[in-house]
């Protein structure tokens, strides 16, 4: 594993500013002087919600499991700081310090009571921490939770050996999933905004009362109701206890202008997020207060803001004609929520921070699409944030176009701007696609999703990186299977093998299963056979430990908040992890490597099956040998047709895995009753795993990166970017229900004016 | 008996000078001039020929073992050296280098696969009227095959545009020329002297070709841009540029009058070829240039009925 740490490109900006070297940004001072407060932190370790969660648990021994759990989140809600800083005027940090980390121990605890010395000064993602936070979990905490993990507990039911091979081999991999429970949601934004969680106090109160003792079903529901009222009512506290800490600021002040904004935030809090939202400020602090709730509450990432110009616009127009907002002070409490979400630091475990890190929780908001009724969507406030990125120039959130044919040039215009600026915001989605996927999410290979047609034009977006979700109605973790195709590609020419002296473990060992010598691979039909073989082996194992986990987490890792931001969760009685949304999705399948794997099958069918220039076991061998000795071999395998330069000999190839892939995820049942979903992409895992995988037949050398996304491999595109979009376009994108991801680079000395 | 091929050394996509839109770019090989500052030597043979990026060069050695000819020598270390003279284009070379530094420049195409290369792009060309553009190399020394490639891309409603010198018999331009939206071709110098010694032939024909393409060409619908190369120290008076604008003033259906600045991004691929560049040391310029910008004014006095334009990537949709 590489030790030195240059920082990229993209964190530049953030090394800049906490130089001091370049000026803070943002449309405001208000807005420059909150980025500064951002930058100025390194990101750190909160103990607040280990230590609520453990006091808790210790309490409760031997009470159910939901009970317990739903009692940890309102003591989560009941400990939070009730810092006010300068210059903001939204109100609640996730943390004591401003980019920390309120982990979750609970999933953790396994890997840090071994790795916590090493926290400060790990390679990737280190973390600072205070002496006295580190004495109380090395000491009192992490011994409490280190046997309790639900990869502990997932260890219980596979033997040592797969428990190992499945975090750290690097072929097929749950890793993501084990330490991310409560990620990728889009929460019922219309509804808590417009209602406040008064309304679901209220409803659970009435649910409760309507309970007939006498139905076996209610024994459970009277927990759950009990659970929800409780957590409610601790995030009705919270907004008790911020007005007053705002109150208490507001007395101490002494420029009057600040004294009244403090005072105004004050009283803001006494009505949001617990009650309905009367003006766009309102608005704007229940989106953000539920976000951060979410992300503590939760361990995973991308809790998403998705359709926020729908939204936010009835608030946005009512202020504007009332003349108590302008487009200026709207844009700047926009950026102030791009501020404080990009302090949400995603806390990882240093297995996993080899593969996904740069502390980014992919927050993720959408502009643009079409409503209800199909006609586009877009209104002032797409453009205002997409401007306000312009401005705040934060990693977070990803601000992300959703394109269709009738977006205003204008729009596209302004989301162009935004792309030029290199920041590598907006995220373009094509909502033809994305409206596709969704109407055959989680559905299976004959089938369709839950969702009706009003659902997906109405609360459809992405979540994440790539993944469509749809507002308050789907629950379930995204990125959690990962397949390293590349890998499978070496076992598949190795009889099954992980190549030597790469990182993580089961090096040189079989790590797949043992697929047929190369020797006796004697036609390209039988090599074929042997690369399926591998990927579905990898898939099905996947599967198989995916079902485990989703059940340890059903019964013990129950969500409450999510649950009560899903449309008729509490109806249902059902919380978010056992099934309590209208649509359940995942975990699922995401494959990644795809065009090392395509360059690979093709490089082989040239050189061995049809200019027989080589035979299979040569090409082993040197991949085995990391083509030492064997260096006219490679010039042929890099000569080869590669994917990307719309070349039908390697695009027939990739077509062919890419819909074989997404149909052998499709076909597998989950634990909540739907089915799995395929994925492409993994952006910058491409690294960690091509670090565990050894030189391929495509030519690329061992432990070098494996190809990114559905794109290209690195500089195998070589007839420009319209030949690539040719190779691209011959793939079925909607048969990824769970999102694709395509990485073009273009240079700007090629993009006209 | 085979259909009829021509030479090409590259097709370029996704390019955005010399045409509008996003074009596909057609590099035919071979040229009766020797421009001092042509970009495109690869363009100047007629017949394939082998090229070595020496910068990519690994010095594994390959590529002399393979050799027959004695072409490369490798001393452990180093870079290859290549003998260009003594290469028979086998390709051995260029398949075993696993750097990719070799290629053999000059593939033989029919008009129908060069049309259904143009036509690949054609999602792309839609939007910003886009196309195909045959440059070179002189597309009218294999003017056969230029002709039908342009009349299929115009038939299939791909936007076709050449970049020629015009110094050919008139009947062999037109043969390629009236299936074009536009035609760009180079007035390199108005003295036919001057324009021997910088190019190595005479401009009398081409002027009349000039002439009469402007006559000829808008009664088909096509367009003709005339483009004036600017390279320092060579046509670099004003009393040069003077007269150019005042020919172009004068040609029938006011064409575009196009000032090219010039680059120096041709001059390493001379030492790919084996050959040496003509302009060593001559600077680059861009359109911004006050120089250049005081020149366009100039022509635009001179020619105020033309649109006067400066940079290979100014042009305007037809």
């Amino acid at each position: 594993m590489a030790t030195n740490h240059t920082p990229t490109a993209g964190a530049a900006l953030g090394n800049e500013l906490r130089a001091g070297t370049v000026a803070k940004v943002g449309s405001t001072k208000r807005i420059q002087e909150l980025n500064g407060m951002l930058h100025s932190n390194r990101p750190n370790v909160d103990i607040t919600r280990a230590r609520a969660y453990t006091k808790v648990y210790r309490e409760t021994e031997g009470m159910p499991s939901m009970m317990r759990r739903y009692k940890a989140s309102a003591e989560v809600y009941r400990s939070l700081s009730d810092n006010v800083y300068d210059y903001e005027q939204l109100v609640g940090w996730p943390t004591k310090r401003i980019r920390g980390a309120n982990f979750a121990i609970e999933l953790h605890a396994h890997w840090l009571a071994d790795d916590l010395p090493n926290l400060r000064g790990r390679t990737y993602d280190p973390f600072e921490i205070t002496d006295e936070d580190y004495k109380e979990l090395e000491e009192d905490l992490l011994p409490y939770w280190k046997e309790k993990t639900m990869a502990v507990q997932w260890g219980h039911y596979v033997d040592p050996k797969e428990w190992d091979r499945a975090q750290f081999g690097g072929v097929s991999d749950v890793s993501n999933y084990l330490c991310a429970n409560g990620s990728h949601f889009i929460p019922s934004w219309t509804d808590v905004i417009e209602h406040g969680f008064v309304k679901y106090y209220e409803k659970a109160k009435a649910l409760r009362a309507d309970l007939d003792p006498n139905d076996p079903e209610s024994v459970d529901k009277r927990i759950f109701y009990n659970g929800i009222i409780e957590v409610l009512e601790a995030i009705r506290d919270w907004g008790e206890r911020m007005s007053a800490a705002c109150a208490r600021k507001a007395a101490q002040e002494t420029d009057p202008v600040r004294k009244q904004e403090l005072e105004k935030m004050a009283e803001m809090m006494t009505r949001v997020p617990w009650g309905p939202a009367t003006s766009f400020h309102d608005a704007c602090e229940t989106a953000w207060a539920v976000c951060f709730f979410l992300f503590v509450e939760g361990a995973g990432p991308s809790i998403t803001w998705g359709r926020f110009d729908q939204y936010m616009y009835p608030y946005y127009k009512a202020d504007i004609e009332k003349g108590i907002l302008t487009p200026e002070s709207a844009m700047e409490l926009i950026e102030e929520l791009y501020v404080r979400v990009t302090s949400n630091v995603w806390f990882q475990s240093t297995q996993m921070a080899y593969i996904f890190g740069g502390y980014y929780r992919y927050p993720h908001l959408d502009v643009g699409g079409l409503d209800e009724k199909g006609k586009d969507a877009s209104n002032e406030l797409s453009y205002l944030c997409l401007r306000a990125m312009r401005y705040a120039k934060t990693t977070s959130p990803a601000v992300s176009l959703m394109l269709h044919q009738k977006t205003p040039d204008a729009l596209l215009y302004e989301a162009c701007e935004l792309a030029a600026e290199g920041m590598g915001h907006p995220s373009f989605f094509n909502c033809e696609g994305l409206y596709e996927m969704l109407e055959h999410r989680a559905g299976g290979l004959d089938g369709h999703s839950n969702y009706n047609r009003r659902d997906i034009l109405k609360y459809g977006s992405p979540i994440g990186c790539v993944e469509p979700g749809a507002e308050g109605l789907q629950y379930g973790h995204t990125d959690s299977g990962i397949i390293n195709v590349a890998g499978c590609i070496f076992a598949a020419v190795t009889n099954g093998r992980k190549a030597e002296g790469v990182d993580g473990t089961y090096c040189g060992q079989v790590v797949t299963y043992e697929s047929g010598a190369p020797e006796t691979l004697t036609t390209f039909e039988d090599f074929y056979a042997a690369v399926k073989g591998q990927v579905k082996y990898a898939i099905d194992e996947c599967h198989a430990n995916l079902l485990i986990c989703e059940k340890i987490l059903a019964e013990q890792f129950n969500l409450p908040t999510f649950t009560v931001l899903l449309d008729g969760a509490l109806e249902r009685a059902k919380d978010a992890t056992a099934g309590g949304a209208k649509v359940n999705i995942g975990p699922t399948m995401q494959m990644v490597g795809f065009a090392t794997m395509v360059d690979s099958v093709a490089a082989i069918k040239k050189v061995v099956y049809v200019d027989k220039e080589a035979t299979l076991p040569e090409v082993a061998d040197a991949c085995k040998k990391n083509f030492v000795g064997y260096e006219a071999l490679r010039a042929k395998l890099l000569a080869a047709p590669k994917y990307g330069n719309d070349d039908d000999f390697a695009d027939e190839i990739a077509a062919d895995l890419w819909e074989w892939f997404a149909h052998s995820t499709m076909r597998l049942k989950m634990y909540r009753g739907h089915y799995c979903d395929a994925a492409v992409q993994m952006v910058q895992s491409n690294v960690g795993y091509g670090a565990m995988t050894g030189a391929t037949p495509n030519g690329r050398l061992a432990g070098m990166p494996i190809s990114d996304t559905m794109s290209a491999t690195q500089q195998a595109d070589t007839n420009g970017p319209t030949a690539a979009a040719r190779s691209y376009g011959k793939l079925d994108f909607p048969a990824y229900t769970n999102g694709t991801l395509l990485n073009m680079w273009i240079s700007q000395s090629e993009l006209m004016q | 008996m085979s259909e009829k091929t021509a030479i090409l050394f590259d097709i370029g996509r996704f390019r955005s000078a010399d045409g509008p839109g996003i074009r596909t770019i057609l590099f035919f090989k071979g040229c009766p001039l020797r421009c001092r500052w042509c970009s495109n030597p690869f363009g100047l043979a007629a017949r394939p020929q082998l090229a070595v990026n020496r910068e990519k060069c690994t010095g594994c050695g390959m590529c002399e073992k393979v050799c027959s000819h004695g072409v490369n020598t490798v001393v452990p270390g180093e870079r290859v050296t290549v003998n260009f003279s003594a290469c028979v284009q086998c390709g051995a070379c260029v398949t075993l280098c696993a750097a990719k530094a070799r290629m053999i420049a000059g593939k033989a195409y029919t008009a129908q696969q060069l049309y259904r290369e143009a036509a690949k792009d054609a999602a792309f060309y839609r939007k910003g009227g886009g196309g195909v553009t045959i440059s070179g190399g002189e597309v009218l020394l294999q003017h056969e095959v230029a002709a039908e490639t342009l009349r299929l891309c115009r038939a299939n409603y791909i936007n076709t545009c050449i970049e020629t010198s015009a110094f050919a018999p008139w009947e062999q331009l037109w043969a390629v020329a009236q299936h074009c939206n536009t035609v760009f071709v180079d007035l390199k110098a108005m003295d036919s002297g001057k324009h021997k010694e910088l190019t190595g032939v005479p401009n009398e024909q081409i002027l009349q070709n000039i002439e009469k393409l402007c006559e000829e060409l808008p009664k088909k619908g096509g367009r003709v841009i005339v483009r004036m190369p600017l390279v320092p120290g060579y046509h670099g008076s004003e009393e040069e540029v003077a007269a150019g604008a005042r020919f172009v003033a004068g040609l029938a259906g006011r064409p575009e009058l196009n000032l090219l600045p010039y680059h120096d991004l041709g001059e390493t691929k001379y030492a790919m070829i084996g050959e040496e560049y003509g302009l060593p040391g001559v600077e680059s310029r861009n359109a911004k240039d006050p120089k250049l910008l005081a020149l366009r004014d100039l022509c635009q006095r001179l020619a105020p009925e033309n649109r006067v334009s400066l940079g290979g990537d100014a042009i305007l949709l037809d």
